[in-house]
């Protein structure tokens, strides 16, 4: 029998050390839930990639364009339905810290290719009809207060105009994603405005297609549009990788590198820190309790639930703060999300990672309560009650 | 007035050996982790500041942050290296200019995977350029006009076919490996070959730089201002070591962030540890205080005595960290410096500046761990002290 007002009381009786040791432990639940959904951050577009969509890039370089004339060609394979070009900007807002990813395509078909994206303010028309028309994702836009209906005046540091001055979009429309495939912090402008640009000579930069997006009309086997379009280019003039999406998005978590095994060093960091922590309250306390342990064994309870009452006393104080730390991870997702959406889109604390985190926080409770506990079953009551403080 | 002897403090600390070590070693992998992160970010910084030279002047198109980004046609890049009379000439009467081509092009890791590696096109002027900042360590130097190409060191157990003898293809032309270089500089993580010969393999009639050593005594700043200003082809001067300083901005900046963060949230908890394991210090050393009170120590001796203590705690948590950080020196690890979005191999490096660092925010940790309990202490009274047991 274990005497759960006894486990409270104990846990109460130094209120100062209790709260700090929870907040402790919140601290560090929380920092591993961000930890790790920067992983799952980096992850999320090839976990919610589309099947039917093929990506055909440059075999040899991701900064290498294909020529124009890809494009008729590609649309005449068979089992293509539809076709999006996307081409690289690499513009900045004011500053160049002021980073985003932007991207010129061809508007009518974004909507067809990627039936994800929806307009949360402005007209899918007014994007249409206007060349100088832009979308900004909602991440974005609330970062920089833009909003439809202004201009978003963009440097080009890859396609610098000729005059010098910013490329000045019109806000058209706000765009969110109902999958993380597309991420919200990116901006959309008509290709053709691109293209326009650079005949007439207003702006300079490498002219071509940094990717061709097909989407595979039902019936069709993806994997064979792909081998039909890398043989297509096999002799060049530029080689070409058709994969699908999931893998096209492994391409660029495989490029970060190191990322996660960084996060995961950190991560034990974290854990080794947090439950030498917890470990100390816990031997602090048990010692503390030493002649209460002795007292309780003289009125007759047994070891079992002495060892009971100690690591109950380890697994609510870690049940408090993990609680607690899973709580804060939740709750400042938004704010996360927007203060590094650009380098991490997608950033979203799961229900895997708070799940892994309610499980780390049980194996600290554990880790941290079973020596102390161990020894007070082990004590015998003239030891126990001997015991100075 | 008389201090508590600090002998008193150590003692302390050595009879509750086992809350001292906990708390020792928590602060211990929480300074560990913040001078890990500190150690990845200065043997990035060190690898590309460090290896620039002040001699050696890069030309790169206006508005252009990186190499990547600035593109000068054949054409404009023979105007500008005919239009500058500050170029030394040696006795050859080959200016030493020369331009070069980059791309960051797709490779597979040995582990598998891909990673983006920067390509470089060069002539032999820019091996005259570099001089013993690029020194072949295997095989031989690429000849003119041949389909071969020399690879960092970096790069021979990281990434597929970049071995001696074999051969790397490129769209669709075989290049063979015919040397190994090394470079204390991020060149080390490059392929260099034939500049013609590969801007003819990858399709790209372009340069991406142009450098130079000038005649001793030019002035910069005079040189830069005419070619910011210049009619024919406006270009962007600067050192090659404020040129590798302006690529680590994007990722130090990351690092720094994240060491931050890391170090206020990690370090929250490492105080609150702390001051768990001096309230319990002072707890069980209630009736001590009371009799120093009564030996006629003032508060404020105690209240120092105590900081002390903590402090101690601090130091040693802060020596523990180091030597946990400390193999870390030397490990090579890559990551990925976004400006260009290529993979660069370099080496962890504990300076001491990280040492610094590090020994300072565990003093830190205990400083602010230590005050509540220290002025605790300090207010207590003696008759009270002495009377509870």
């Amino acid at each position: 029998m274990i005497p759960f007002t006894l486990v409270t009381k104990n846990l109460a009786k130094h209120k100062l050390r209790f709260v700090l040791t929870v907040l402790s432990l919140a601290v560090a639940i929380f920092l591993l839930c961000v930890l790790r959904s920067l992983v799952v951050a980096l992850n999320a577009g090839v976990a919610d990639a589309a099947a039917n969509r093929v990506i055909v890039q440059s075999k040899v370089s991701l900064f290498v364009q294909m020529p124009q004339s890809y494009g008729p060609k590609l649309k005449l394979v068979d089992g293509v339905s539809s076709l999006v070009r996307w081409n690289w900007f690499g513009g900045y807002y004011q500053d160049p810290s002021n980073f985003f990813a932007q991207f010129a395509t061809d508007p009518k078909e974004l909507f067809d290719v990627y039936p994800e994206l929806y307009l949360v303010d402005g007209t899918k028309e007014a994007f249409l009809a206007d060349r100088k028309a832009c979308l900004v994702g909602a991440e974005t836009a609330a970062k920089y207060g833009i909003q439809v209906g202004d201009s978003f005046p963009i440097i080009g540091a890859l396609y610098p105009t000729t005059d010098g001055s910013a490329w000045d979009f019109q806000v058209a429309g706000i765009y969110r994603s109902k999958k993380k495939s597309l991420d919200e912090n990116t901006l959309f402008f008509h290709y053709d405005f691109l293209e326009k640009s650079l005949e007439s000579g207003a702006a300079s930069g490498p002219d071509g297609v940094g990717i061709f997006v097909l989407k595979v009309a039902p019936g069709y086997q993806p994997v064979e549009v792909m081998s039909e379009v890398d043989a297509l280019f096999e002799n060049g003039p530029q080689v070409v990788q058709a994969t699908s999406e999931s893998e096209f998005q492994a391409q660029f978590v495989s490029m970060v590198g190191n990322v996660p095994l960084l996060v995961s060093s950190i991560g034990g960091g974290v854990m080794i820190a947090i439950l030498l922590a917890v470990l100390n309250t816990m031997l602090m306390s048990a010692r503390e309790q030493t002649r209460d342990i002795g007292v309780l064994k003289a009125l007759g309870f047994t070891d079992g639930s002495v060892f009971g009452i100690l690591i109950l006393q380890a697994f609510v104080l870690c049940g408090l703060g993990g609680a607690l730390g899973i709580l804060l991870a939740k709750m400042s997702e938004p704010g996360m999300a927007r203060a590094i959406g650009s380098m991490f889109p997608g950033y979203q604390v799961t229900m895997p990672t708070l799940l892994e985190a309610g499980g780390a926080t049980l194996a600290i409770g554990f880790l941290a309560g079973i020596t102390p506990a161990l020894r007070a079953r082990a004590l015998s009551v003239i030891d126990a009650l001997r015991a100075v403080r | 007035m008389a201090l508590v002897p600090l002998s008193y403090n150590l003692r302390s600390l050595a009879v509750r050996w086992s809350a001292t070590l906990l708390t020792v070693f928590g602060i211990g992998a929480t300074v560990a982790v913040l001078a890990g992160v500190l150690a990845l970010q200065q043997g990035f910084e060190t690898l590309f500041t460090e290896s620039g030279r002040d001699d050696v002047i890069v030309f790169l198109r206006q508005g252009a942050t990186n190499e990547g980004d600035s593109v000068f046609s054949l054409e404009r890049a023979q105007i500008l290296m005919k239009s500058l009379p500050e170029v030394e000439t040696p006795e050859d009467g080959q200016p030493l200019i020369g331009a070069e081509m980059y791309l960051a092009v797709r490779r597979t890791k040995t582990d598998g995977g891909e990673t983006n590696v920067p390509i470089r096109g060069v002539s032999q002027r820019s091996f005259d350029i570099y001089g013993d900042g690029v020194r072949i360590v295997e095989g031989r130097r690429l000849a003119s006009g041949a389909d071969e190409v020399v690879v960092g060191k970096k790069l021979v157990e990281r990434i597929r076919d970049c071995q001696v003898g074999r051969t790397l293809t490129l769209n669709t032309t075989p290049f063979q490996v015919v040397g190994v270089f090394d470079s204390d500089g991020p060149f080390a993580s490059e392929i260099w070959g034939d500049r013609d010969r590969i801007g003819e393999a990858l399709e790209r009639p372009v340069l991406n730089r142009v450098v130079a050593i000038l005649k001793p005594g030019t002035d910069l700043a005079d040189l830069a201002a005419r070619m910011d200003a210049d009619p024919q082809v406006p270009c962007k001067v600067l050192t090659e070591k404020e040129y590798l300083t302006s690529q680590t901005s994007a990722l130090s900046f990351v690092l720094r962030g994240l060491g931050f963060f890391l170090a206020l949230v990690m370090g929250t908890a490492a105080v609150f540890t702390a001051t768990n394991t001096m309230l319990a210090a002072l707890a069980s050393r209630t009736y001590e205080i009371g009799i120093l009170l009564a030996l006629g120590y003032r508060p404020y001796a105690i209240f120092l005595s105590f900081l002390f203590e903590a402090l101690v705690l601090g130091l040693a948590g802060g020596a523990v960290g180091c030597v946990l950080a400390l193999p870390l020196n030397g490990v090579d690890t890559g990551a990925m410096n976004f400006q260009t979005f290529t993979e660069v191999a370099f080496a962890f490096r504990v300076t001491p500046q990280v040492m610094v660092t590090a020994v300072v925010f565990a003093l830190i940790l205990g400083l602010v761990g230590g005050t509540w309990p220290a002025l605790r202490a300090a207010s207590m009274r003696p008759t009270e002290a002495m009377r509870r047991v």
